[in-house]
């Protein structure tokens, strides 16, 4: 069944750029048609790490009403072998589009709303999309609360650092439950040692602590900091540990009920 | 023979109007037992009523469903939300009614559909 993940996080610099791009790459991989989307609009990154040119129009059009969806698709498929598909919408990096975003008002907002949730009937049902994923704004920008009313599972990163910890549960009970989103979480950069005890245990201290599933454990590791976001590691990197952890997180959000 | 024919085909559409009234006069009930149950404060009209999703986060949560659901069409009927949903085409039914007299939806008749509908204004 088709799925819209958001990847969000309370708190910025958790990974969720790195897991959005990865996870598009390894559902890509295992043979589905995928739309990655970049919804941080005030700091637009997908363009700059996946390395496209030329770009004319930009979802930021889309949501202003301004174009259909397929004109702001770009076709990324050749550069994941095997049958999947993966398509990019980005959001506009330049300065003018930047600001211009940052001034709209609740009417655009719940027009964007309309225009992100009607991607189901036009990406799914239409076009035969398996999976749609979102790159998010940190904490709850408007973009990131759309985003978010929109997906069907979200997948929230945190560090584990103590002061993004309290943030992420209040961030989950008070406003993706108003939502009723399925939700799993991923904690990133773990130091090595913690990561080595990383057992049943552990993942019942997580479920403990944010109530939501744990979907994976992903160590500090030096190749994903020195690639700069070059490698879709899935396809790059095929037996590196964290291509591992990606395909195990895909399977459960994969294996997930949603209604 | 041509004259009973007629004759059926008058009475079949007097029905018809009389079905069409009936429907029409039910969702007027459904409405004001809504009035009635739900406590006048939380129907207050809102100033700025758009449906956005801070609008949508301070909804009573079995209206929130709803209001989602009918933001992905931007337009439905009860029974379409009801699919969406899982819940009975006469629950939804209310509660769309509901976020009318909050003023959240408008409400058009075509025919004997009842449509219900997001304000979105001019695009810009
Ligand atoms: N597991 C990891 N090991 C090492 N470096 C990592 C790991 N995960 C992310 N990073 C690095 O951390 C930085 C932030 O990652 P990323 O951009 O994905 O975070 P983000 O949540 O999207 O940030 P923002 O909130 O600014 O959008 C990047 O330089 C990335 O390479
Ligand atoms: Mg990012």
């Amino acid at each position: 069944m088709s799925k819209i993940v958001a990847v969000h996080s309370y708190k910025g610099g958790t990974g969720k750029t790195i897991m959005s791009v990865n996870l598009a790459a390894t559902f890509a991989k295992q043979g589905k048609k995928v739309a990655l989307f970049d919804l941080d609009f005030r700091a637009p990154s997908l363009f700059a790490i996946l390395r496209c040119e030329k770009i004319q129009v930009w979802l930021n059009d889309y949501l202003n009403n301004n174009c259909d969806i397929d004109k702001i698709l770009i076709d990324l498929s050749s550069r994941i072998s095997g049958k999947g598909k993966l398509y990019v919408g980005l959001a506009n990096p330049s300065i003018d589009a930047m600001r211009d975003i940052s001034t709209k008002d609740r009417r655009w907002e719940m027009r964007a709303l309309g225009h992100l949730l009607s991607l189901k009937n036009k990406l799914f049902d239409e076009q035969k999309f398996d999976y749609i994923i979102f790159d998010t704004s940190p904490g709850l920008q408007y973009s990131s609360m759309n985003a978010i009313v929109t997906a069907d599972f979200v997948v929230v990163t945190t560090t584990g650092d103590c002061s993004d910890v309290n943030g992420t549960k209040r961030m989950i009970s008070e406003f993706y439950k108003m939502f009723e989103k399925k939700t799993g979480i991923v904690i990133n950069k773990i130091l090595d040692d913690v990561a080595r005890s990383n057992n049943a245990e552990y993942a019942k201290k997580i479920k403990e602590t944010y109530n939501v599933p744990l979907l994976g454990v992903v160590p500090c590791f030096c190749e994903i900091l020195k690639a700069e976001g070059k490698y879709l590691f899935p396809q790059d990197k095929s037996d590196h540990p964290f291509t591992n952890l990606l395909y195990e997180m895909a399977d459960k959000i994969e294996k997930s009920n949603i209604n | 023979m041509y004259k009973q024919e007629g004759i059926r085909k008058k009475h079949l559409a007097t029905l018809e109007k009389i079905k069409e009234n009936l429907e029409k006069l039910n969702e007027k009930i459904d409405v004001l037992i809504e009035l009635r149950k739900v406590n006048e404060k939380e129907l207050q009209k809102f100033p700025d009523s758009s449906l956005d999703v801070i609008t949508l986060l301070n909804l009573p949560d079995h209206l929130r469903k709803t209001a989602v659901a009918i933001c992905r069409n931007g337009r439905a009927t009860a029974e379409e939300i009801a699919d969406q949903t899982n819940r009975a085409r006469a629950m939804e039914s209310s509660y769309l009614n509901q976020l009318v007299i909050m003023g959240y939806l408008k409400k058009q008749r075509k025919g004997k559909k009842t449509c219900f509908y997001v304000e979105r204004g001019n695009e810009s």
